[in-house]
């Protein structure tokens, strides 16, 4: 029945593959490209969340609905694995009164692997987000952590826009972008964090 | 009752707890004592800790004495209010008689009872002591560096996925360092290392995921009398084991059935085994499990150490596993044991 086939399940981690083979940028958030692997497994994938990943999602999700992020909204939908949420900035801050979309989706073994996060063009105008909708923050990537939940990575991405100095692209902005044609996902870039201020 | 008398019982305080008990006064008694939870002195097993006082007036015993909490770790509002609140009636219980060694006993026995974490695994968000009654509760263990607690399978399936990861990227020949013995805890980024972790990886190992999921499912909760008295014999064997180890210390102490003590991690009394209704369901059921039986023995003797050291002293329940594994001459034979005919 069901429940003894979800119980013998074993479940599969596969390997993530990242692959450097150029170097660009030389603003104060360098990149490094991988150009293979374009259908690596580190992109959202369309294969069905593990087991362990719907539970935990579902959890979110209530809690979510409970006690949504200030600031934000969940667009209601029956796919688990791709979020919509909108966010408004702050008051009192550059962004105030704009709304924003966001757009989550969940790799197989979320949340192992961080979900890919992206500003639905057009993305604000942030040193740190690039027109595409990249965003270069780094608990969406390297430090990334499974404690980590969407309703914490939302509060992280609203404290980054709240921070901001200005209205303004990356200094790479062009070169990146270009780079990133076919809809390449931000989790296939190698970020390099140098800079904390935002 | 002289002063004497209170003294003398003073003495015998001291004597029973040592540097657990600071005497403020001798007379009237007053005295803060440091109370951890019974785990046969398994420090990664307690997940909560209190220190409480005890301050008597001139009038004592005839007068209980006012008992306080001064210090709690890992005790919500409400387990703190009834800790107190036990021992507070455990006063007026014993008024007019020598208490204070009583109420030392009586505050480690609750506070052992009270033993568990507050809230939910950081990493399936899933209640690690649902209070309800109704989920299944999986086994659980803390960070002994940062005493942030998780479910041992979530936090295991974390550590193999970590390291999977990082095998990766040493093969792709990145030049980041590689070492295999530490992680960072998922909470806060402290350093955890292998061996913080390695007490529950054979516990665990071999169940995979089968408890986290039939925790999650509910129904299908078939009542297998077999396997009622098994464990009901492995837990009277646990606890004869224990009650053994304090009485050749010296201990004063009867284990109770609700102190867990296996060590690193509180275990759950064992799921249900799940029934199934038609004879194709048997079938397939029963092939999966032969499946995983040949993945159990794989790593069964790195396991089988550990799950051993676990099962003399443990103290509520234990895995599937465990019992399983009590007929390893053919695998397939027992597993028919499992499956209820309806």
């Amino acid at each position: 029945t069901l429940a003894s086939k979800i119980i013998n399940e074993k479940e599969s981690v596969p390997l993530k593959k990242k692959t450097v083979k150029s170097k660009g940028g030389d603003a104060s958030h360098t990149f490094i490209l991988s150009f293979s692997a374009m259908t690596s497994s580190s992109a959202p994938s369309r294969k069905a969340l593990s087991k362990i990943a719907c539970n935990r999602l579902q959890k979110e999700l209530t809690e979510w609905q409970l006690n949504p992020p200030t600031g934000f909204r969940h667009k209601v939908t029956d796919n688990l694995q791709k979020w919509t949420i909108d966010v408004t900035g702050a008051p009192g801050t550059l962004y105030a009164n704009e709304t924003y979309q966001l757009q989550v989706e969940f790799p197989v073994n979320y949340p192992m692997e961080a979900p890919q996060v992206i500003f639905v063009p057009p993305a604000p105008s942030h040193p740190h987000i690039y027109s595409n909708g990249h965003i270069c923050l780094d608990i969406l990537y390297d430090s990334w952590s499974p404690a980590m939940t969407v309703s914490s990575v939302c509060i992280s991405i609203l404290s980054m826009l709240s921070s901001s100095p200005a209205k303004e692209r990356p200094a790479d902005n062009d070169r990146y972008v270009k780079n990133c044609k076919n809809g390449r996902s931000p989790k296939e870039t190698r970020w390099w964090f140098h800079d904390d201020k935002a | 009752m002289t002063e004497e008398e209170v003294a003398m019982e003073m003495e015998a305080v001291e004597a029973v707890y040592g540097d657990e008990a600071v005497i403020v006064d001798s007379y009237p008694p007053h005295l803060h004592l440091h109370i951890k939870p019974r785990t046969a002195e398994i420090s990664s097993q307690q997940f909560v800790e209190a220190v409480v006082r005890i301050q008597a007036g001139p009038k004592y015993p005839d007068e209980p004495p006012q008992i306080s909490l001064i210090e709690s770790k890992g005790l919500d509002e409400q387990r703190q209010k009834l800790l107190m609140g036990f021992v507070q009636e455990k006063a007026s219980e014993l008024s007019s008689s020598l208490m204070l060694v009583a109420l030392c006993e009586e505050a480690v026995e609750r506070l052992t009872i009270m033993n568990h974490p507050d809230g939910d695994c950081p990493l399936c968000l899933y209640s690690l002591f649902p209070e309800d009654g109704q989920s299944n509760q999986m086994p659980f263990m803390k960070l002994m560096s940062c005493f942030h607690c998780f479910h041992c399978e979530c936090i295991i399936r974390w550590w193999n996925w970590l390291h999977t990861e990082k095998e990766a990227d040493s093969q792709n020949g990145n030049s980041r360092s590689v070492d295999k013995s530490l992680g960072n805890c998922p909470v806060c980024r402290k350093v955890v290392h292998a061996s913080d972790i390695e007490h529950v990886l054979g516990l665990v190992g071999a169940t995979q995921s089968s408890q986290h999921e039939s925790g999650l499912l509910q129904g299908e909760e078939g009542e297998d009398p077999v396997l009622q008295s098994e464990s009901e014999n492995m837990r009277r064997e646990r606890f004869e084991a224990i009650l053994k180890t304090q009485e050749e210390k010296g201990g004063l102490v009867q284990p109770k059935k609700n102190i867990s003590v296996v060590p690193g991690m509180y275990l759950p009394p064992p799921p249900p085994p799940a029934s199934s209704s038609s004879n194709q369901e048997e079938a397939s059921q029963s092939q999966e499990q032969e499946h995983k039986e040949a993945e159990s023995e794989t790593n069964s003797s790195t396991s089988n150490n550990r799950r051993g050291r676990g099962r003399g002293r443990g103290g509520r329940g234990h895995s599937n596993v465990n019992i399983r594994k009590q007929n390893p001459q053919d695998p397939r034979k027992p597993t028919k044991q499992w499956v209820q005919r309806s």
